[in-house]
């Protein structure tokens, strides 16, 4: 799953979001590392919603246009589920190696 | 001036560089998305921002991406996309296949030349060494010929970003050498030189943005064995008649390359004319597009054979079997683009 796919899975386990909230949601989330333009954010869509992990939720009229709303899949909750597993597991090796290589390890062998 | 159109029609025009059938299904989506992300709520500003704001270039960037990995599409996009997008995958490896083989050809002659290995000393026509006449940028674009190797191998691994980095490094040496051939008047056949980098150098890496994230791998064991399989279809001949003091039985390079396609195309056709292969009209898309890259570097080399009517004979007979091997394929190739209709959305509403 890209780093893209994941942000916008995330954005989605909070509700059901149209295309634009997605991409503010996605900033926030990733404390603004990740900027999505449009034509990235439909690329990602696309292939989420062919993967069958996000679908359509509703239509809403918004100042003469329609906004589609989208929401996770229970496909698309356990793909991220999952997802978030692998991340955490290599967080948690991350400080173990660090715990173990840092200065106060360093300090103990010296 | 607005230019009489607004940034909503303006950003539907950028739109058109995506299919069709993606526009279908996403294009008024994408634009409310897109206005979203300009609209401030205040009607003055949103006045002025609708009628003089443009699409910024990385928003049109990035829907230029999207539309490259549509039309060369990965396995979830329709047919035709898909066929496209294998055809100049295959293509791609094809080419980076032949500067690999070039590359190997380099390793192997150093290292006769220099009897590693316990080899014997190779016949004087043979000895290779790493100094060609002209100073560093040529000895430079032979050493990165040996890099083409790695190259083949990282994207026949699938690794594409890196390929792809290391591609664009490669191709600067060949263009620093060409500058200055050009400028210090040693080059003997300007065009032919300049149509490679173009072809095969600038076209290639270009190309290979068809390996996007939504490609699939290539057949890694098939592709990595075409290496050795390549040097010695291509060089073991090449090395004999070299060896034995025939080298007039031997074609110039874009001859060698046409003939090896049009081979190519025969060897393919009892594939290409099965109606059970099924997916061989890809092979064949590939195939044609091969012959037309190779086709079109005969015809710019014809022009260093203007003053040998033989040679320019020779040359164009090369060019008429290749012309027709392709053409006995080319049914096939037609057949791998019939439009399919694209792939259900699960879920998604249809726009």
């Amino acid at each position: 799953m890209t780093g893209q796919a994941f942000f916008v899975l995330t954005a989605l386990a909070g509700g059901p979001r149209h295309g634009y909230g997605i991409v503010g949601e996605v900033a926030e989330l990733s404390q603004g590392r990740v900027q999505l333009k449009i034509g990235s954010l439909y690329g990602v869509l696309d292939r989420l919603a062919v993967e069958g992990l996000i679908e359509a939720d509703r239509e809403e009229a918004h100042e003469g246009r329609l906004r589609r709303y989208y929401r996770l899949t229970r496909d698309g909750r356990h793909a991220l589920a999952e997802e978030a597993e692998v991340h955490a597991a290599a967080a948690r090796a991350v400080r173990a190696r660090l715990r173990l290589t840092g200065p106060a390890a360093a300090g103990t062998a010296g | 001036m607005s230019g009489g159109l607004g940034l909503e029609q303006r950003y539907r025009r950028v739109l058109r560089l995506l299919p069709g059938y993606y526009r279908d299904r996403w294009e008024e989506d994408m634009v409310a998305a897109f206005l979203d992300s300009w609209l401030t709520g205040d009607p003055d500003d949103d006045e002025c921002i609708l009628e003089f704001c443009k699409p910024t270039w990385p928003e049109v960037a990035s829907v230029a991406a999207l539309a490259a990995r549509l039309y060369l599409g990965g396995a979830a996009t329709p047919r035709r996309y898909f066929a496209w997008g294998q055809a100049l995958r295959r293509a791609v490896l094809t080419v980076v296949l032949m500067h690999a083989v070039l590359g190997l050809d380099v390793l192997v002659r150093t290292a006769w030349s220099h009897r590693l290995f316990g080899l014997p000393a190779p016949p004087a026509s043979l000895v290779f060494a790493f100094a060609p006449p002209g100073g560093v940028w040529p000895s430079l674009y032979d050493l990165v010929n040996v890099a083409w190797v790695v190259i083949f191998v990282t994207l026949a691994l699938g690794n594409y970003r890196t390929a792809r980095v290391l591609a664009v490094l490669a191709i600067v040496p060949g263009l620093a050498a060409l500058l200055q051939a050009q400028v210090t008047g040693i080059m003997p056949a300007p065009f032919g030189r300049w149509a490679w980098w173009v072809l095969f150098d600038l076209g290639l890496v270009v190309a290979m943005a068809a390996f996007h994230s939504d490609a699939p791998p290539p057949a890694r064991l098939p592709w990595l064995l075409a290496l050795p399989a390549g040097y010695l279809l291509v060089y073991g001949p090449v090395l004999a008649l070299l060896a034995t003091g025939n080298s007039a039985w031997l074609p110039d390079w874009p001859g060698v390359c046409c003939l090896l396609v049009a081979l190519a195309c025969l060897v393919h056709i009892p594939r290409a004319w099965s109606r059970q292969a099924g997916g061989s009209g890809v092979w064949s898309l590939t195939l044609v597009l091969l012959a037309a890259v190779f086709g079109a570097f005969r015809i710019v080399t014809l022009a260093g054979y203007l003053h040998d009517p033989h040679l320019l004979k020779v040359s164009l007979a090369e060019l008429v079997i290749l012309v027709t091997a392709a053409a006995l394929v080319a049914p096939d190739a037609a057949r791998a683009q019939a439009a399919a209709p694209a792939p259900p959305y699960p879920g998604v509403m249809a726009a």
